[in-house]
């Protein structure tokens, strides 16, 4: 026991102290930094470019015949978060795309008539960023002033006009009883951010394990600890340096987040009121259960191999495995009442990805969890079992890869862990 | 001592005896290897091994490459089970927790990246020792195997056999009672190897039990007293080396002479094994047509400035040994 400690330590002491984990680390976080702070970013060359003037966009209208009556100042009340400027002169084209490229106005709507035919013209910067369609808004904006306008004309009463603007009320409804909550798409970019922390973090010990064999090390080891000791030490160790590294990302992220977002922009992706503590634990346990059975996984094929060339080659069915774990959880998340989304949350090598989610969605049930960490929790026992076993017998193989005939004989082999 | 005073009154001793150390004083100290063997698959690795050191010394295990040196090695140790057979020290089955053992294994290993007083601190750790004795104990042999500069700096910088003496030194920094060493001198240079051979003189003198593997015989012949020669598994010589020499006949006359003598030693009907610049070795068959030989040369008043008879090395006995279980 006191030795698995001393293992772990050295693991967590080794790792923190790796200059390629200390930089990768620090890259991470630069992005996630800058990635928050693109609005804000962003927003300073605008204010830049407009010299310190007023940060709302301005819109230039040219409505040469007055077409609109006047009735577009109303515009300027409307707090569109846009200032109009309405003029009833005539503004050549190229006049008002140089007024434009200059800086001086954003873009610019040009009213026509021609043939009996009223002519809009919305002129941009570039038409990519408009994906080459007028904007609903200024379509749905005029058509309405422009309606307003003719209507008033008719000299109608206020009830008259009244039963003109229809008072809708749209309400979404759905036949199953189970209520779904969250946005499904940041509910998946979730699913594959926490997929991605297991799969990283389990690799570590695969990695770890085949460098103590190419380097020999492993020799003067195993006649210092126990075979069992090292593994679980290693897995513990590297687990407790992901989990940590996780949550300093997450802390940061949140931090940012709030920081450095304009107000609103995270509610309107995240339900708030769905980040609970319960969930939050949750999600941790489905990180270090899914992380142990997956770096337990690893720690059996990285000890099957002796060259660093074959260690991609030995991993190949790990990440077959988690790749298929990680799809049944992602696919079926779009589906959550769906009794495959269900079993994708129980099946072991697919629920650290999707239970955390279904509970988000307010989908899963207490007992569906239970289960579903009492089948982790076997499933990391016996691939515990396995794996040390294999690894007692495999590290002082190194020669070729050990097969997987050798395997199950190393398996049935009377205990020969030597403690 | 077996027995304490308790007390002494009017000329009477109350004496309380220790029955432990008197039942240990009869058991057999040291390592005892009986009857050990161990196959793979069909081929028989190890067959039927047994040998023992009962003192502070060195145990020599030769052989060619592909003997059974190393599996031997790891069977004692634990890292590989024995198919049968027993090996304890001082009575006890070995395993990690009753014997204090340093090993440095053939196939050299450290961890390339990590800082050498980092990696040196985890194994003292594992193997039990207290950070300062550890601390004390790094810094005395690294001044002795003259690597003390190395030690804040990761091995990747370091030349092979600078890396092997970091790996001697993890081996006996918990201060062991049995250390084993595969092949300690492979890989180093003529002023490492005679670094590390005082190094082993040392251990020996502290009491240490050493076991040490190799396949150059004359590394293993200025310390060590056993030797045990296995071919391919097979014993095929064991005992006292001093005792094994005095076995053999001389068989070679090393000579140096100021002229050419090849004249002398046909007339005598001897071979001449190799010559050059008039030094020659002689195959003889015993002591007597040695001294056959320099009677001859005093005779003709040859001017001798070297005239040994020999008896065989390690080298030979080891060739010949293994050359006829071919």
């Amino acid at each position: 026991m006191k030795d698995l400690w001393i293992v772990a330590s050295y693991t967590i002491k080794d790792m923190l102290k790796k200059r390629t984990f200390i930089i990768s680390n620090l890259i991470i976080l630069i992005i996630i930094i800058v990635g928050f702070n693109v609005p804000n970013i962003l927003n300073l060359f605008t204010n830049s470019e407009s010299s310190g003037e007023s940060s709302s966009s301005r819109t230039l209208i040219v409505d040469e015949a007055n077409i609109f009556e006047g009735s577009l100042e109303s515009l300027n009340s409307m707090d569109l978060g846009v200032t109009y400027e309405i003029s009833n002169e005539n503004i050549s084209t190229n006049d008002i795309k140089s007024r434009i490229i200059d800086g001086e106005i954003d873009d610019a709507i040009v009213i026509n008539e021609t043939d009996g035919k009223i002519n809009i013209q919305y002129i941009v910067e570039n038409m990519a960023m408009m994906n080459n369609t007028v904007p609903e808004t200024i379509v749905n904006t005029l058509t309405g002033i422009y309606t307003n306008l003719q209507i008033s004309k008719l000299g109608l009463t206020e009830e008259e006009l009244a039963s003109l603007n229809p008072n809708f009320e749209f309400e979404l409804q759905q036949a199953e009883e189970q209520e779904v909550k969250g946005n499904i798409l940041v509910i998946m970019i979730l699913s594959l951010v926490l997929f991605y922390a297991i799969y990283f973090c389990a690799y570590q010990v695969s990695s770890s394990i085949t460098t103590e064999k190419t380097s020999k090390i492993i020799e003067t080891l195993v006649t210092s600890t126990s075979p069992r000791t090292i593994v679980l030490g290693k897995t513990i160790g590297i687990g407790i340096v992901g989990l940590l590294q996780v949550i300093v990302i997450v802390a940061v992220a949140l931090i940012c987040a709030y920081v450095c977002l304009p107000e609103g922009v995270l509610e309107s992706v995240l339900d708030l009121s769905q980040i609970t503590p319960t969930l939050g634990i949750l999600t941790i346990i489905y990180f270090i259960l899914g992380y142990a059975t997956y770096a337990l996984l690893y720690a059996l094929t990285g000890s099957t191999v002796s060259k660093p060339e074959d260690v991609q080659s030995a991993n190949g069915p790990v990440a077959i495995i988690a790749v298929i774990g990680f799809y049944l959880a992602y696919f079926t998340m779009m589906n959550p009442t769906s009794d495959l989304n269900v079993f994708a949350s129980i099946f072991p090598f697919s629920s650290p990805f999707c239970m955390p989610f279904r509970v988000m969605m307010g989908v899963a049930t207490p007992a569906q969890i239970a289960i579903s960490i009492i089948v982790l929790l076997v499933t990391i026992v016996v691939v515990a079992s396995i794996s040390v076993k294999i690894y007692s017998n495999a590290i002082l193989n190194y020669g070729s890869r050990v097969s997987f005939k050798d395997m199950i004989k190393m398996y049935r082999n009377k205990d020969d862990s030597n403690d | 001592m077996f027995y304490t005073v308790v007390s002494y009154i009017d000329n009477k001793y109350t004496v309380r005896y220790n029955f432990d150390s008197l039942k240990r004083k009869g058991k057999f100290m040291g390592l005892k290897v009986e009857h050990v063997n161990k196959t793979y698959g069909t081929k028989k690795v190890v067959n039927d091994i047994s040998f023992e050191i009962d003192k502070p010394s060195v145990y020599g295990l030769l052989g060619t490459n592909g003997a059974g040196k190393t599996t031997t090695i790891r069977m004692i140790l634990g890292i590989l089970k024995k198919d049968t057979g027993e090996i304890t020290w001082n009575g006890k089955e070995v395993k990690r927790k009753n014997v204090n053992f340093g090993y440095l294994p053939e196939e050299r290993g450290v961890y390339p990246k990590t800082k050498i007083y980092d990696q040196m601190m985890y194994f003292a750790e594992l193997k039990g020792v207290k950070k300062a004795k550890a601390e004390e104990s790094l810094k005395y042999w690294a001044k002795r195997l003259e690597v003390e500069q190395y030690i804040n700096m990761t091995p990747e910088k370091l030349s092979k056999g600078n890396q092997q003496k970091i790996q001697f030194i993890t081996s006996i920094i918990h201060d062991p009672e049995l250390v084993v060493l595969d092949e300690p001198f492979s890989g180093l240079d003529p002023v490492n190897t005679e670094l590390l051979k005082n190094v082993i003189i040392e251990l020996i003198k502290n009491g240490k039990y050493i076991i040490m593997s190799s396949h150059q015989m004359h590394s293993i012949e200025e310390f060590c007293s056993d030797v045990l020669i296995l071919n391919k598994g097979e014993t095929v010589l064991k005992g006292n080396l001093k005792e094994i020499k005095e076995k053999y006949n001389a068989n070679r006359v090393s000579l140096s002479t100021v002229e050419n003598v090849d004249k002398y030693i046909k007339e005598l009907g001897l071979e001449i094994y190799n010559s050059k610049d008039n030094d020659y070795i002689i195959n003889i068959s015993n002591e007597e047509e040695g001294y056959k030989l320099i009677n001859k040369l005093v005779e003709n008043k040859v001017k001798v400035e070297k005239f040994e008879i020999m008896k065989p090395t390690l080298n030979d006995i080891f060739i010949e040994k293994v050359g006829e279980n071919k």
